[in-house]
């Protein structure tokens, strides 16, 4: 153990605890109340320069007059809340917030609960089939987003994709040179289908490194008083990895409601609008409308939602927090 | 138990082909001759197999420029965060001081960050300060994406590394910084690793900022421009895109596969630290 | 100031390792002038790029060329960061339905005065207008292509068809005969716009038409209705995908498999069909797209491109120099036989070949049109409603409602510019 080592101290750290005189302690104490907000400072400074900054220069965009001539030549006039007026008068708007909460809803119980079930698998797998899943798990979390969203529009193309092949040739006719990207409901099904499988590897693999931190007599103590698998995971699984399930629940709502690459290559947030969740819409009015203004506005708005989506749990964390000091 | 055991393995089987299969499609097709690629009765396996589409994933232009950027930027993105992260998550995890449960909950909100939205606004500042065609300035929005999850990660890593090896240290004469590089570093090495590995993956796929940050001078692009130019006005060549994605790919599966197992344990530690 | 200090302080913080390389070379007065002209993927083989250059570079001893070959995924963003920023490319192409758009932006110079000495009085139309906002000339005329029927003379001698279709009913009638067996009669995609743009015009509809001041969107009047139900009937007598457009997969690679009959492409096409399957050569015929009468070929859509030079580019004289020698008569005339491309002039349509797909791209490039006027034009096109209500009919959906919907969100589009 390298702990065990005497390490011969600088003179004016305050290290030396016994020896100190009381004014240096007094010195070293102050010092040592500087030192949590020295070690945050870099931290602190990137996120004022390079994210509260831009967003402040977003939020300044959404009140004014910014479109492509304002981009290239400067001299944009402040127009106070007209684009959040604009904004909010549209049907599409909350029509397209609606469709992201269903979005985000059904993408996040999904990859939670597959997650779940393939860590459970894994914990259950014998050594080869397992590291064979794990492998396998982790080769698909490394495929590029960009690379596996073309397969998928590949996968699923009408005439020559190998999933329509597939289905007919399990005997379901109706998908011989099926549309999918044409109807609406299939185009979402797709793309759930792309963002679970994608999701999925990460929160499996964390879950099922959470379930081996349980200890195997509690479940042989469950099991032996006559428990169900169900109710193990219920009364002894879960309690125990709540706070990881809380976790990851919250980064998968984030990431799943940001969701952006693979729809917009997919879909363009297409057919008829059936796949346009709230980036998309800002990125479909700020770069192919260049309204870089109302852009921004739906921006602003879509943070105010998500963090509002997410208030109670970021309540519970500050609470936790400050309960610890 | 027998049949049980076997219901078991055919559903992860079936699980392990629903998972691989687009990413064996990918490298099936890379493998192809084009007029294979369209055919009406794809084949599971490729029956002529070449190699062409690769040599022409690797023949484009600049292939090798935009290789050394993505590294480049990438890793010195992902040092930078690693390096920031490790001071934030060090007070978070083992100090107690005013304003840290605001400071974690900023952290958290700084994930929810909507970058796509700020390219108009990075751009203008970028533009404004000289900074356009900067691989330091990408280098600085990959740093700032990663930043907010690098903190939450290695802050469980540290949580999991007990505090009483290093009081001992503490106690032993070591000052604070000394104790932390020879007492907790250590522990803490295979973290960071992994932790990296998130930040690798997520740099190394961003492909928006690239397109307004580096404009004139193409020798700045990176890896991921290149992945979509094999397409021109007459459509894609998807062979050659697909090869080019396995190629894409491989940097990041070999890191995998070297810290997978330290992957998961860090991220069960810190979470269940919470 | 306080911003360039701001973000200065970050790059340099946060990024110590990568600043070393974030400076570019600065241009010296003494040396020659570098000059970055941008030109799209697919537009001039590397050969011409080359030849051109070397040429230039003889001819101007004082300028540097640089020529770099742009892909197409994002490259709206990138024009658009192009014009914006502060050290522009010089000279960029652009595509003839983008060029008003970024006219109307204001990045980009205006050449009326210049329009005599580049010999502008008989530039294509279809390229002219485009580039042309307000009575200013933005963009100047680069080439045309327009589209043409790609035919596999195999299969047409299989079904006994010996001459061409004439018009539309008989184009209708010739591809049902060819839709036999395992062979598609033509591989038309769900979602090529400017094909039904063809047929609509030649209803003797259109798009978008200006109503008082006002655009509005038009595919809901019955003859625009007349020509998406006779892109259906077309579309059906083959298995082209309905809900994806022709470079998804590229057409020409599925036509090179030998069993379309048909195809709706521009002639250069044919290039990238022998470079997939070689055994296609000498097997290939071409004929303009059928109209509604015998003696007039069907309208078509003029496809091509523009170059600007951006306000901001800090070298005007020397790019204009540079687009006059793309777009003058020497440069035409290679540009055109190399790539199959129509020239810029009229004047100039002695110059293509005499194959049989430039011939057939000639005949119908005398009915070529261009996309609605105006700047917002792009943005409609950026949406991709035309293509998803191409799909909507397509997929049976009543076509008379559909109309209405797509004509409304092009209205709103035009009408919502800037």
């Amino acid at each position: 153990m390298p702990a065990a080592t005497h390490a011969p101290a600088p003179e004016a750290d305050s290290g030396h605890r016994h020896a100190a005189p009381p004014a240096a302690r007094r010195a070293g104490r102050r010092l040592s109340r500087a030192w949590p907000y020295l070690l945050i400072a870099p931290a602190v400074a990137g996120g004022v320069l390079l994210l509260l900054y831009p967003l402040l220069r977003a939020a300044l965009i959404s009140v004014q007059h910014f479109r492509m001539r304002e981009l290239i030549r400067g001299g944009a006039a402040f127009v106070g809340l007209d684009n959040y007026r604009e904004l909010t008068a549209a049907a599409e708007f909350w029509a397209v917030v609606l469709r992201t909460f269903a979005w985000t809803a059904v993408n996040v119980v999904l990859i939670v609960g597959l997650s779940t079930g393939v860590a459970l698998m894994l914990l259950r797998l014998g050594r080869r089939m397992r590291t064979a899943l794990m492998s396998v798990l982790a080769l698909v979390w490394a495929t590029p987003v960009i690379a596996a969203t073309t397969v998928f529009q590949w996968l699923f193309q009408s005439e020559l994709g190998v999933v329509n092949r597939l289905l007919a040739g399990l005997g379901l006719d109706s998908f011989q040179g099926y549309s999918w990207f044409a109807n609406g409901t299939a185009m979402f099904g797709v793309l759930v289908a792309l963002v679970v499988w994608q999701s999925v590897p990460f929160a499996a693999l964390t879950l099922y490194a959470g379930l081996t931190t349980v200890p195997v007599e509690l479940y042989e103590s469950a099991r032996l008083d006559g428990a169900g698998g169900w109710q193990v995971f219920r009364r002894i699984t879960f309690p125990l990895l709540r706070p990881m399930f809380a976790l990851i629940t919250a980064l998968e709502v984030i990431w799943v409601f940001k969701c952006f690459p693979q729809i917009w290559v997919l879909s363009q947030g297409g057919p008829d609008g059936a796949t346009t969740t709230l980036p998309v819409y800002a990125f479909k009015i700020a770069r192919t409308l260049h309204r870089y203004d109302l852009g921004s506005a739906v921006a602003m708005v879509t943070v105010v939602v998500l963090a509002a989506a997410l208030v109670g749990n970021l309540r519970r964390m500050l609470a936790q927090e400050g309960a610890e000091t | 138990m027998r049949p049980r055991r076997i219901a078991l393995n055919a559903a992860a089987l079936a699980v392990l082909t629903v998972m691989i299969f687009p990413v064996y499609w990918m490298v099936v097709t890379a493998f192809k001759p084009t007029a294979d690629i369209q055919s009406e009765t794809p084949a599971l396996w490729p029956a002529r197999p070449t190699v062409e589409h690769f040599a022409t994933a690797i023949g484009a232009e600049g292939f090798w420029t935009f290789w050394r950027n993505s590294l480049l930027v990438t890793g010195a993105a992902v040092l930078a965060a690693l390096v920031v992260s490790l001071l934030a998550a060090f007070a978070v995890a083992r100090m107690r001081w005013r304003g840290r449960g605001a400071f974690i909950v900023a952290v958290f909100a700084a994930q929810m960050a909507p970058w796509e939205a700020l390219l108009v606004p990075v751009f203008v500042i970028a533009r404004d300060s000289g900074l356009l065609d900067s691989l330091a300035m990408l280098t600085g929005v990959y740093f700032m994406i990663t930043l907010p999850f690098t903190i939450v990660t290695l802050r469980g890593f540290l949580a999991a590394v007990p505090a009483e090896i290093e009081e001992a240290a503490l106690v032993d004469g070591c000052t604070r910084p000394a104790a932390f590089r020879r007492v907790v570093f250590p522990l803490l090495a295979p973290g960071l690793m992994a932790t990296s590995l998130f930040g690798f993956i997520t740099a190394w796929n961003e492909f928006a900022f690239v397109n307004v940050l580096i404009i004139k001078d193409q020798g700045k692009r990176t890896l991921p421009v290149w992945l979509s130019s094999f397409r021109d006005v007459f459509g894609a060549d998807w062979g050659a895109t697909m090869a080019a994605a396995t190629l894409f790919a491989l940097p990041v599966l070999v890191l995998f596969l070297f810290l997978q197992r330290r992957v998961g344990v860090g991220m069960a530690a810190g979470a269940v630290k919470g | 100031m306080k911003q360039r200090l701001l973000a200065a302080a970050a790059a340099l913080a946060l990024t110590a390792g990568a600043a070393a390389c974030g400076s570019g070379e600065p241009s010296t007065g003494a040396g020659p002038t570098g000059l970055t002209v941008w030109i799209m993927d697919g537009s001039v083989t590397d050969e011409l790029v080359e030849r051109f250059e070397t040429d230039y570079e003889a001819a101007h001893r004082d300028v540097d060329l640089d020529i770099r070959i742009q892909a197409w995924d994002g490259i709206g963003e990138r024009v658009t960061a192009a014009l914006a920023s502060t050290d522009p490319p010089d000279v960029i192409e652009v595509g003839n339905t983008q060029v008003a758009q970024y006219a109307a932006g204001g990045g980009v110079k205006d050449l009326t005065d210049k329009i005599a000495d580049l010999g502008g009085g008989d530039w294509l139309p279809g390229l002219a207008q485009p580039g042309n906002v307000d009575g200013r000339q933005y963009g100047i005329p680069w080439y045309a292509a327009n589209r043409v029927v790609v035919y596999n003379k195999d299969l047409f001698a299989k079904a006994g068809i010996d001459s061409p279709p004439r018009t539309r009913e008989e184009w209708l009638d010739v591809t049902a005969e060819l839709n036999k067996g395992g062979d598609q009669g033509i591989y038309l995609t769900g979602q090529t716009w400017y094909v039904l743009a063809g047929f609509v015009w030649d209803e003797g509809g259109d798009l978008a038409v200006r109503d008082g001041g006002r655009w509005k969107g038009a595919l809901d009047t019955p003859q625009a209705l007349a020509g998406m139900d006779f892109y259906k009937r077309l579309q059906a007598l083959g298995r082209g995908p309905k809900d994806a457009d022709e470079a998804n997969p590229p057409q020409h690679e599925v036509f090179a498999r030998g069993r379309v009959a048909q195809m709706i492409s521009v002639p250069g096409a044919a290039a990238r069909v022998l470079e997939v399957e070689p055994g296609m050569e000498g097997k290939m015929g071409f004929f303009p797209i059928p109209g509604k009468t015998p003696g007039r070929p069907g309208t078509v859509f003029t496809g091509g491109s523009d170059l600007i030079i951006p306000e901001a580019s800090a070298h005007h004289d020397e790019a204009y120099e540079v687009l006059k020698a793309l777009t003058g008569e020497k440069f035409q005339s290679d540009l055109a036989r190399t790539m199959s491309f129509v020239p810029n002039k009229t004047s100039l349509a002695h110059v293509l070949g005499s194959d049989e797909g430039t011939a057939a791209m000639a005949a119908g490039a005398a009915h070529g049109r261009a996309t609605p006027n105006t700047p917002d034009w792009a943005a409609v096109e950026a949406t991709q409603v035309i293509k998803q209500y191409m799909t909507a009919v397509l997929t049976g959906k009543d076509p008379a409602a559909e109309a209405r919907k797509v004509s409304e969100a092009i209205t709103a589009t035009l009408g919502g510019g800037s």
